[in-house]
This record gives C-alpha cells, sequence and structure tokens, in this order.
C-alpha cells in the first residue's frame, strides 16, 4: 500500500506541477443484472465495487471517478448492446465492467475497439469472451477453469459413468467440452449429456433421465440463480441422493445464498469453484467486514462481489497507469501480468489472455456452527482457463 | 370501444391524416436528432418496437383479434434478416426486403390458425404459436445461435454511402425514414374499404357476416399486413442493434407491446404510436436513473394510466379534437 500511496502522490503532484486540470470525472459503467430473478449478482457488482471503493477512496491520482449501474436484466444481448452504446456514447464512460451473462458480453465487444473502451468482465464465464476483443480483461472465472479440477476429482472418487446436465448456451457448452475431455482422458465413461434450456423451471424429467441412464455421478452447470436452486432441489426430492448417484458441480449450483434454501439434504454435495465465502484468509476477513461496514449483508455475498472487488482494482490500476486519459493499450498493458492476493486467494492476470489465474478449491457442502458453508477441502494452486493456455 | 369509429374524413381535403401523420414524425424525429443525439441507439431501437406496436394494432385494434404472441412475426423477420446479412447480404434495404418478407410469411401462417377461432381459444393459440417459435429459435442453435443471440450482423452501407456507426445517425433516420412510410400508407390502409370493413367486423361480426362477407379471409389478409410491418420492425432492429437474441420472440415481448398498446388506444394508429413512445421512453427513463427498482415504477405508472385513463392515453385527446372541431363547425 505504501508503494501505491507513493506512486499516487507522485502523480498527484505531477498533475499539479503540468498545471492539468485535476478535477474531471472519470466513469466507469457497470453492466450487471440488477432487477428480476438475477438482480442478487448485480447487487454483489455493486458490493463489491462499494467495498474496494470505501477502502481505497474515491479518487485516482487526482481524478475523481465515478461508477455508473445499468441493468441487463437477462440474456438479452441486443439490450445489453444498446445499453453499452449509450453508456459510451452518451454518459462518456471511459471503462466498462460487469457482464453477468455470456451472450451479454459477446453483445458488448465489438463495440470496444471502435470506442476504445476497456470492458471489466466480472463474471460470464465462456473461455472465448477474451478473444473477442484486445480490451477485454476477465476477473470472474471461467467453466474451463472450474470444471477441469472437477472432472479430476470424480475419477479420484471412482465415478466411472457421469451424466452431464448443463444450460444450453455458450457457458454451459464449454462445461459440457471441458468436463468430458478431461473425464474421457482419464478412462471414464459420459453416458448421458443433457442441454437444459436457459428458462426451464422444472428439472424433474432431467432427473428421471439420468436415473434412466444408469450413471453414477452427475454433473452439472447451471447460471447462479433461480435454476440453479431448482436443480438441486429436484436432484433431492426424486431420490436420487438416496439412490447413491452423486453430485459434482461447479460451485455456481451451490452459491452460499442458496444454501439455507436446499437445507440440510444438501450436506455433502461436492463442487469446484474459485470462491468460497468462507474461505479463511485475513483478506477475506477483512473483505467481508468491509462489506458489513458498508451496510452490505454478508449472507448474500457470491463469487461475482470478489470479481467486481477485483474489478474494481483493475480498473483503479488502469487509470493510475493512464493518467486518466482514455488509452486502452497502455490500461491493460499495465494491468495484464497484475498479481496479488485477492478475498479468493492468490491470482494473477495471464498476460496471453488477459484472463485471471487462480486456485480452485473442491468444496462440500458442510454445517458449521449452525450454518451450511462451503467447506475447502483441497486446493488446485493456479489454475490457468485450460481451453485459452493450451498447457 | 365503439366510439372507435372515426368520423368520415371532409371531402376535398382526403389527404390530411397521411400528411398531418408524416408532419408529426418528421417533427419528433427532428427532436429526437437534434435535441437528443446522444440518445439515438435508443431512439433507434424505440421505432423498431414501435413498428411492432402499430402492427399489432393492426389485428388487435382492428379487428379484435386478441393475441399475446405477435412477437413471432417480429423476431422471424429479425432473425431472417441476420441470417441473411450474416450469410452475405448486406444491403440494408435487402434486407429490409428479407424482413419484410419473412414477417408477412408468418403473419399469414399465424392469421391462418389464430383468426379460425374466437374468444379465449384464440388467445391462447396465439400464445401458442408464439411459445412454438420461441422454443425453435432456441433449439436451431446452429442457425440462430440459440441463447447466445445472432450476432456478427454487419450490413453495408444505405444506398452505398452512410454507413451505421457507434452513434446510430445512420441507423435512426434509416429507421425513421422507415416509420414515415409505413405510418403514410398505414393511414391511408385503414381508411381504405378493406380497412373499414374489418373494423366493421370488429365491432359486430354477425352484421358483416350477414351482409355476405366472409371473414376468415380478411383477417388472414389482415395479418399479412401487419406480419409485414412487425417484420421491417424486427428487420430493423437486427441491422441497427447487429445482434438477434432470444428476447426478440419472447412472449414478455408480446405481452410488452400488448401494454403499449393498451396503454396509448387501440384502434388508433396514433394510439398505438403514443402508447410505444410513452411508454418506452418512461421505461428508458426510470431504468437509467433507478437500475434496481425501475420495474416497480413501470407498474405503479400503468396502474395510474389504466385507472385514469382506460380507454388509453389518446381517447381524451381525440375526445377534445373531435368537440374542437364540432366547435369550428357551429
Amino acid at each position: 500500500m505504501t508503494r501505491r500511496a507513493t506512486t499516487v502522490s507522485a502523480l498527484a503532484i505531477l498533475c499539479l506541477a503540468s498545471g492539468v486540470a485535476a478535477a474531471d470525472t472519470i466513469k466507469v459503467g457497470v453492466i450487471g443484472t440488477m432487477s428480476g430473478p438475477y438482480a442478487l449478482f448485480g447487487k454483489n457488482f455493486k458490493m463489491g465495487i462499494d467495498a474496494w471503493v470505501a477502502e481505497n477512496g474515491t479518487k485516482v491520482g487526482g481524478h475523481d471517478v465515478e461508477f455508473i449501474y445499468r441493468d441487463e436484466e437477462s440474456p438479452n444481448p441486443a439490450k445489453s448492446k444498446a445499453i453499452a452504446q449509450e453508456l459510451i456514447v452518451k454518459d462518456k464512460v471511459q471503462y466498462l465492467a460487469g457482464a453477468y451473462f455470456t451472450p451479454n458480453a459477446m453483445a458488448i465487444a465489438p463495440l470496444l475497439e471502435e470506442s476504445k473502451t476497456p470492458l471489466v468482465v466480472m463474471n460470464a464465464a465462456t473461455s472465448s469472451i477474451v478473444e473477442k476483443s484486445p480490451y477485454i480483461v476477465r476477473t470472474s472465472f471461467t467453466m474451463w477453469q472450474n470444471t477441469v479440477p472437477a472432472a479430476k476429482t470424480a475419477t479420484k472418487n471412482g465415478a466411472k459413468k457421469v451424466a452431464i446436465a448443463v444450460s444450453d448456451y455458450g457457458p454451459g457448452i464449454d462445461a459440457e467440452a471441458a468436463f468430458k475431455k478431461t473425464f474421457e482422458a482419464d478412462g471414464g465413461a459420459v453416458v448421458e449429456a443433457i442441454r437444459i434450456p436457459l428458462a426451464t423451471t422444472d428439472f424433474s424429467p432431467i432427473m428421471q433421465r439420468i436415473k434412466n441412464s444408469g450413471a453414477d455421478t452427475i454433473f452439472t452447470f447451471l447460471p447462479s440463480g433461480p435454476p440453479t436452486l431448482g436443480f438441486v432441489k429436484a436432484y433431492l426430492d426424486n431420490g436420487l441422493k438416496v439412490a447413491g448417484v452423486k453430485l459434482m458441480s461447479t460451485g455456481d449450483v451451490v452459491t452460499e445464498p442458496d444454501l439455507p434454501n436446499i437445507g440440510d439434504p444438501g450436506i455433502g454435495i461436492l463442487s469446484t469453484y474459485h470462491y468460497s465465502v468462507s474461505h479463511a484468509s485475513p483478506e477475506n476477513a477483512s473483505f467481508l467486514a468491509q462489506i458489513k461496514k458498508g451496510g452490505g449483508n454478508v449472507d448474500e455475498v457470491t463469487m461475482t462481489s470478489v470479481a467486481a472487488y477485483d474489478g474494481a482494482r483493475l480498473i483503479y490500476k488502469m487509470i493510475e497507469a493512464t493518467a486518466g486519459q482514455r488509452d486502452p493499450v497502455k490500461a491493460i498493458a499495465a494491468v495484464k501480468d497484475m498479481t496479488w492476493v485477492s478475498p479468493r486467494g492468490p491470482v494473477s492476470i495471464d498476460p496471453a489472455t488477459r484472463h485471471i489465474r487462480q486456485n480452485v478449491y473442491l468444496r462440500e457442502v458442510a454445517k458449521v456452527d449452525g450454518k451450511l458453508i462451503n467447506r475447502e477441502i483441497q486446493t488446485f494452486d493456479a489454475q490457468p482457463d485450460w481451453a485459452l493456455s493450451k498447457e | 370501444m365503439s366510439d372507435s369509429a372515426t368520423p368520415a374524413p371532409p371531402r376535398g381535403l382526403p389527404m390530411i391524416p397521411e400528411a398531418s401523420g408524416a408532419l408529426a414524425i418528421i417533427g419528433l424525429g427532428a427532436i429526437g436528432y437534434f435535441l437528443f443525439p446522444d440518445d439515438l441507439a435508443f431512439l433507434t431501437r424505440l421505432i423498431g418496437i414501435t413498428l411492432l406496436v402499430l402492427s399489432l394494432d393492426l389485428v388487435t385494434g382492428y379487428c379484435g383479434v386478441a393475441t399475446l404472441g405477435h412477437a413471432a412475426q417480429f423476431g422471424v423477420a429479425a432473425y431472417a434478416a441476420g441470417i441473411a446479412c450474416v450469410r452475405g447480404v448486406t444491403d440494408p434495404i435487402a434486407l429490409l426486403g428479407v424482413g419484410l418478407v419473412a414477417g408477412t410469411m408468418m403473419g399469414l401462417i399465424s392469421g391462418a390458425l389464430i383468426t379460425r377461432f374466437r374468444g379465449l381459444p384464440q388467445l391462447v393459440l396465439s400464445i401458442a404459436v408464439g411459445q412454438l417459435v420461441a422454443a425453435l429459435a432456441n433449439k436451431l442453435s446452429w442457425l440462430t445461435g440459440g441463447s447466445d443471440g445472432l450476432s456478427g450482423i454487419t450490413p453495408g452501407k444505405v444506398f452505398g454511402l452512410y454507413g451505421f456507426d457507434m452513434y446510430s445517425r445512420t441507423a435512426f433516420l434509416f429507421s425513421l425514414g422507415v416509420l414515415l412510410i409505413v405510418f403514410v400508407v398505414l393511414s391511408r390502409f385503414v381508411r381504405s374499404p378493406f380497412g373499414l370493413m374489418c373494423r366493421g367486423i370488429k365491432d359486430d361480426d354477425l352484421r358483416a357476416r350477414m351482409i355476405g362477407v366472409s371473414i376468415y379471409p380478411r383477417l388472414v389478409v389482415m395479418y399479412g399486413v401487419s406480419g409485414a410491418v412487425a417484420g421491417l420492425g424486427g428487420a430493423l432492429t437486427a441491422i441497427s442493434t447487429g445482434v438477434v437474441g432470444l428476447d426478440s420472440v419472447s412472449f414478455e415481448r408480446s405481452a410488452e407491446v400488448l401494454v403499449m398498446l393498451v396503454l396509448g388506444g387501440a384502434g388508433h394508429l396514433w394510439g398505438a404510436l403514443a402508447g410505444a413512445l410513452i411508454f418506452q421512453i418512461f421505461e428508458h427513463i426510470v431504468a437509467a436513473a433507478n437500475p434496481f427498482h425501475w420495474m416497480m415504477l413501470v407498474g405503479l405508472l400503468l396502474i395510474g394510466i389504466v385507472v385514469f385513463a382506460p380507454r388509453g392515453l389518446i381517447a381524451p385527446v381525440m375526445a377534445l379534437a373531435t368537440r374542437l372541431a364540432r366547435k369550428g363547425d357551429a
């Protein structure tokens, strides 16, 4: 922090010395699911950003930073593109951030080069998003990143026949491909692969198909929100757990705010993910304390608030590196080999892919002090995005 | 709705509705272009949806067909134009043509199904057609992009001169031109013998049948015309936003345009225009002002309008205009 303070003050002095008007405002447009069924995750964007701003102030090198929030609502690429366009043209934002859904991020990407606006993706998890524009960095995760450890764990736990059930859109298809490739390479068999339309609310027929397939393990991914809770409920209610079919998922399916609704029957569900609210580290403790101090509810914290918190860190760094000027090349160059300790653990931006490299944890749902949490039981160190990095 | 029978236009000045419509749209367009140059992307999108509301007015307002699946025509045309563009047809006017044809076809098909019935079965059938189209758009993801949306739509220049850019100037003027032509043509069309007969069917279909009118083919033709208008809206949206998503065929889209139509006043082209403008501008402003609770405010607006102007916002204006006209005559 002292080094940051020195740079900041050095920059401030430089600005004053050169007579540059320092009272300008740099605007950052945040596009997230602020209303509707996925509102919790948009709210988490704001909680994460607010926590960062509370800790680091509203000024970077003499420039005021203002975050403007807009509602992407649902997977609606046309609307998201229009919103992004409006933020760029009308509100004159210098940075864009957010994007809960992949289709929405994909729709925004073509605007970035023409307008010279960097985008910090704070959720959307399809690998190929970062390839759509050189001005995209991502602080969330990708499906490959979280799924490869899931497949390895399944093999280790003795799974032979797996049924894959994923949402039928970009990230779901990534998850299916990642699991299939890793699991089959290790000698397992995929006996059923179901793609579920995004708008599905009744999962019982899917559970029936899984039952009929004779699988011993289910691997699933759905975007966090009402569908994930519905899926886990259907898994428990249709007796698959009792019948010994194991559920393996990315952490999207068992986010902490959903755990009380899943209840005790969910104990033992395994998932692999890059962030657990219960992650034991001083960084996470102070992050959660900051959220509480800002009036946020710790029971509502999900991975999107951490991605937003780290995303805000990148934005501050970019503003600092460009001295408040619109210079996306310099801005991206300044963050693309950053390394820091996030509330989720040690992370870095991979310079080749502009995607975050991070630990992925194997967790199981457990009850600690009367509260359901995702307890971390194994760490996969410094995972890259397995689809992009070709490692 | 029996007051919707507008007085016959005064003889000698047959083009007054067309001219006033054209003037109003040019005036509104000029306000948008010069006073809100930063909002053109939104205004362009607004025009696309306005065409869909006008299209819905033709079947719901003028023929009394209850439908909650009207986005099908819009969405099919948007996808058709989008797919054509991705596969190499990049001239915007040709794309409009593709949308027009696709919308008309879809209109004729759904019209042939939906107008066979009356009342609740009709409504249910319209929802079914809409859901069928939505499900197909999702399932045929190799063609439509499914939930990821159809992207990569980069239309060429209008007349080979004006390119589409981020500031949407071309897109806005292009859309405004289409709206202008459609509105003028429709103003004429709804006063044609065919249009008046449709209105007669709506007011009393038994009577229409008694004087020897065969209702079904007329309604199907009207659905085709309506599909053409919706198709233009869909194609415009695809061209100007460059993305077509499942939202363009969704139930929400169908329901939303019905709300706009009722809000403005069904059975008047002006009502459709006013409803589409007011609803979308209000929604846009509150969604930007409060992205977290804007839906609540939209709900309150709707309740307020339905309570205070149950026949739509245009009804009191029309009544006033009629009263003034009478005063003028006296």
